[in-house]
């Protein structure tokens, strides 16, 4: 995509006035690979100003990306980016999006929480030496845009005393203060109270009125249906279409998010779900609260059971899968079953000794030792029966490789090779081989499938079925909702940080699910 | 009421250094009368002053957050002793005049090395530090393999008297002027927004590597300050003298309530650190304690500081 700029500029210089000030953004043809995913593949979008354009998908469908292309964090394979009709190849850093009037508000709660309030409502405003604004200056500005969201009394307080709500606030008055001629909100009004949303987007509508275009992301169906001028849906890294405001329903817009277009892949699910699934329990969540203002979660999984965690990205449902591993829950807790007896996991190591097995979705940071063999990644979690007085034996765990190598169909060369010889695909099977060796009563997965190719999806596929036939209950976590739909025998949803949903197989249907991702009810 | 004594002592990290160091200065007085005794205030200054420097040196680099840590003060402050006693005096550009702004552009300079090194070239600061660390130790030994006694100069004044007043407070009072400056302008309001979280920085359009890299450069010429500082004090050129100040400086940083992983502290914390265990080793000392008790004194205070310092700023995080 090589852009002549100055070529780009006479183009320009012929265009009418008019179209310039109309379009304040214009992506044409947007492209993003990280590595094997290609998150974007071609997203087109134009924001007008003074319109609240929302932007919809589910995970994976490219919004973060593109957000993080336009804030300047990720730099575009291909497309064009026009800014104030200004084409530009890519956008640096956040700085130089600030630069071009792009402001970005991001779900993540991004303050610096030793620092007072003022000092995170200015930052990144001034120069590494040069302050722009005198101190009266910078506290009455400040006042102006943080009074019309919240009440904070003293602007001299550290971020880390104010509610997440209000935490959150900043984070919008931090962009308000910069007068933004783009605003970006991405998921920005998840963690904000009743009010203070309501007092924002009386805002959006001001900054509208004024010219500013803002670009709104959201989960919540009646939040863009509130606000939003224009919708813009985009499913696996493209647009899918934009429609206007009451042209559509939010039926449609899920229709429009899934893709009509349904061609199941071959997924194998073992068995008969009533003959494999026993009516004991494996594990067992009681009143698990994910945050201390949420409605506490009840979980039953039974042996033979395949049960799907889902939600958009950051909703609870990675939080829920690490507290069934063991780690502590904000409170209640979560009881095993071990010969009829039921003891409350304390720690992950309690967990993983009373058989609860998990597989991290990190694989470099959480599951994978990059300096060490095959094999010795394999014998990680069974080393204890190699051992024969102090000493660690080999044959054994390398006949126990075999079997599982065999059983995943692990494409290994010498098995003292270092793990990293091997593809991601087969690294990830290597560490499903190492928990399943261990026998697992749970099996817990986080998004094990993510970027590994179809066919070693198969091969996990299969091999999930065949331990939930031998009795092994198995929770995945998945963010791909064809393999929640064709591999499980229930999906719990998870919508801010508590079960939206629990959906059983007969259930499951593509725009069930996925609408209740968004808090939308398909019965 | 807890609560109020905590915000207050939130709001000044140093609350503790400067509770401690008013009470060792009572109890230094009560153990050696002649401790305030205005005529020995001046030496007494001047044995701090290095030290303290040391300290406030080392602080930027806590300050900037990302594992920042400057292991290089000392021996650059060495090096700094070396050049300016063998290499300036007795030669046209040892006047203050020509040596000050030489060796404070020296330090700088080599402080932002640190910082291009950790910024742009993503080295660990730990290791880039320890690596300037060597070169420097290296070098200060090649130079004066023997301590070599310096002629009589104008360094000598600033670790007695400039005029009427004591030369440490020159020495002491220009890196403190220097910051009081910088908290004007932009520059540490970003340091500590780097520090205490880049991700939030950068996102906000601080230019993270450019603080960073001025947070090294900052350091550096402090430790050239020291450095001269050092040399009032000592009157030679000593390869083995910075020892000394290695880990002592990163005590005083801490003791003082700068927050050792970013975004909280300052220079005036770090120098009442210093001022603690500098008063707390001299009344050691005039109690007639053994070396073994100081240092031991010395782990036992930056212990509880620490502690307490961990118990103000560690609160629970709020699950996201």
């Amino acid at each position: 995509m090589g852009e002549d700029t100055a070529g780009a500029r006479g183009l320009l210089g012929g265009r009418p006035a008019v179209a310039a000030s109309s379009t304040v953004l214009e992506v044409q043809g947007l492209a993003k690979a990280f590595g094997p995913t290609q998150a974007l593949r071609d997203c087109s979008l134009e924001l007008r100003a003074g319109e609240v354009h929302a932007l919809m998908g589910e995970n994976g469908s490219g919004k973060s990306t593109l957000v993080k292309i336009l804030s300047g964090v990720h730099r575009p394979d291909a497309g064009e980016i026009t800014i104030g009709g200004e084409q530009l190849r890519h956008l640096t850093s956040p700085r130089d999006s600030a630069a071009v009037g792009v402001f970005t508000v991001f779900q993540e709660i991004l303050v610096a929480a030793q620092q007072s309030v003022l000092a995170n409502i200015w930052m990144g405003s001034d120069g590494v030496l040069r302050r722009r604004l005198s101190p009266s200056e910078r506290v009455s500005r400040a006042r102006e845009s943080l009074d019309r969201l919240i009440t904070v009394r003293d602007l001299d307080q550290a971020a880390d005393r104010l509610t997440l709500s209000d935490r959150q606030a900043v984070c919008i008055a931090r962009v308000l203060v910069r007068a933004p001629r783009i605003l970006i909100l991405d998921e920005a009004t998840s963690a904000l109270d009743v009010a203070t949303r309501d007092n924002l987007f009386t805002i959006l509508r001001d900054l509208c009125a004024e010219g500013v275009g803002v670009l709104f992301i959201s989960h919540r169906m009646d939040e863009v249906e509130e606000i939003a001028d224009r919708v813009t849906v985009l499913r696996s890294g493209e647009t899918v279409a934009t429609r206007e405001r009451g042209e559509a329903t939010p039926r449609e817009l899920v229709a429009l998010m899934t893709g009509s277009e349904h061609a199941p892949e071959a997924m194998h699910q073992a068995g008969n779900a009533e003959t494999r699934v026993r009516s004991t329990i494996a594990l067992r969540a009681a009143a698990v609260r994910l945050r201390e203002d949420r409605a506490p979660i009840d979980v039953e999984i039974h042996p033979g059971e395949l049960i799907g965690l889902a939600g958009l990205e950051g909703h609870g449902q990675d939080q829920f899968l690490r507290v069934l591993a063991g780690a502590r829950p904000v409170s209640g807790g979560v009881f095993c079953t071990v010969h009829e007896a039921e003891h409350q996991l304390r720690s992950a190591g309690d967990a993983r000794a009373r058989g609860v097995a998990y597989v991290p979705r990190d694989r470099r940071r959480e599951s994978i030792f990059e300096s060490r063999s095959i094999l010795e990644n394999f014998q990680l979690a069974t080393v204890h029966v190699d051992r024969r007085r102090r000493m660690v034996r080999r044959a054994p765990a390398l006949a126990r490789f075999e079997h599982y190598a065999e059983v995943l169909r692990i494409r290994a060369g010498h098995r003292s090779n270092p793990v990293t010889s091997l593809s991601g695909g087969n690294q990830q099977k290597v560490v499903i081989a190492r928990w399943l060796a261990m026998k697992p009563r749970v099996l817990l997965l986080n998004d094990p499938t993510r970027g590994v190719d179809a066919g070693t999806k198969r091969d996990i596929y299969r091999v999930l079925s065949e331990a939930a036939a031998d009795g092994v209950a198995v929770v995945m976590l998945s963010t791909e909702v064809i393999e929640l739909i064709e591999l499980m025998d229930r999906v719990l949803v998870f919508r801010e940080d508590q079960l939206f949903a629990d959906l059983p197989r007969a259930q499951l249907t593509r725009n069930r699910l996925v609408a209740s991702y968004f808090g939308h009810d398909e019965s | 009421m807890t609560q109020r004594v905590l915000s207050i002592a939130r709001q000044r990290p140093a609350g503790f250094a400067v509770v401690l160091a008013i009470a060792l200065i009572i109890a230094n007085i009560a153990a050696q009368p002649t401790f305030a005794d205005p005529s020995q205030i001046p030496p007494t200054l001047g044995t701090l002053a290095p030290f303290a420097i040391a300290g406030m040196a080392s602080t930027p680099a806590f300050l900037a957050g990302g594992g920042g840590i400057d292991l290089s003060i000392a021996p650059l402050m060495g090096f700094v002793n070396i050049i300016l006693v063998t290499q300036l005096f007795g030669t046209s550009l040892g006047k203050p005049e020509f040596a000050i702004p030489i060796l404070l552009a020296m330090g700088a300079a080599i402080g932002a090395i640190n910082g291009v090194m950790i910024a742009r070239l993503r080295y660990p600061p730990v290791i880039a530090t320890l690596g300037t660390f060597f070169v420097l130790s290296g070098v200060d030994l090649d130079l004066v393999p023997d301590p070599v006694t310096a002629s009589n100069n104008w360094t000598n004044s600033l670790a007695g008297s400039v005029g009427p007043i004591p030369g440490a407070l020159l020495t002491v009072g220009i890196p403190l002027l220097l910051w009081l400056g910088l908290r004007r302008t932009a520059f540490v309001e970003s340091l500590l927004a780097v520090g205490d979280h880049d991700a939030t920085a950068f996102s906000a359009g601080v230019k993270v590597n450019s603080v960073r890299i001025t947070a090294y450069t900052l350091g550096g010429l402090l430790a050239a300050v020291g450095g001269i500082a050092l040399t009032g004090l000592i009157q030679s050129a000593d390869a083995s003298v910075f020892n000394d100040y290695i880990l002592v400086a990163l005590a005083a940083v801490a003791l003082g309530g700068t927050n050792l992983a970013g975004g909280r502290g300052g220079l005036f914390a770090s120098m009442t650190g210093a001022v603690c265990i500098f008063l707390l080793e001299n009344l050691l000392t005039s109690l007639h304690a053994s070396a073994y008790a100081i240092q031991f004194a010395y782990g036992a205070v930056l212990l509880v500081a620490v502690l307490f310092g961990a118990k103000l700023f560690n609160r629970p995080a709020v699950a996201a």
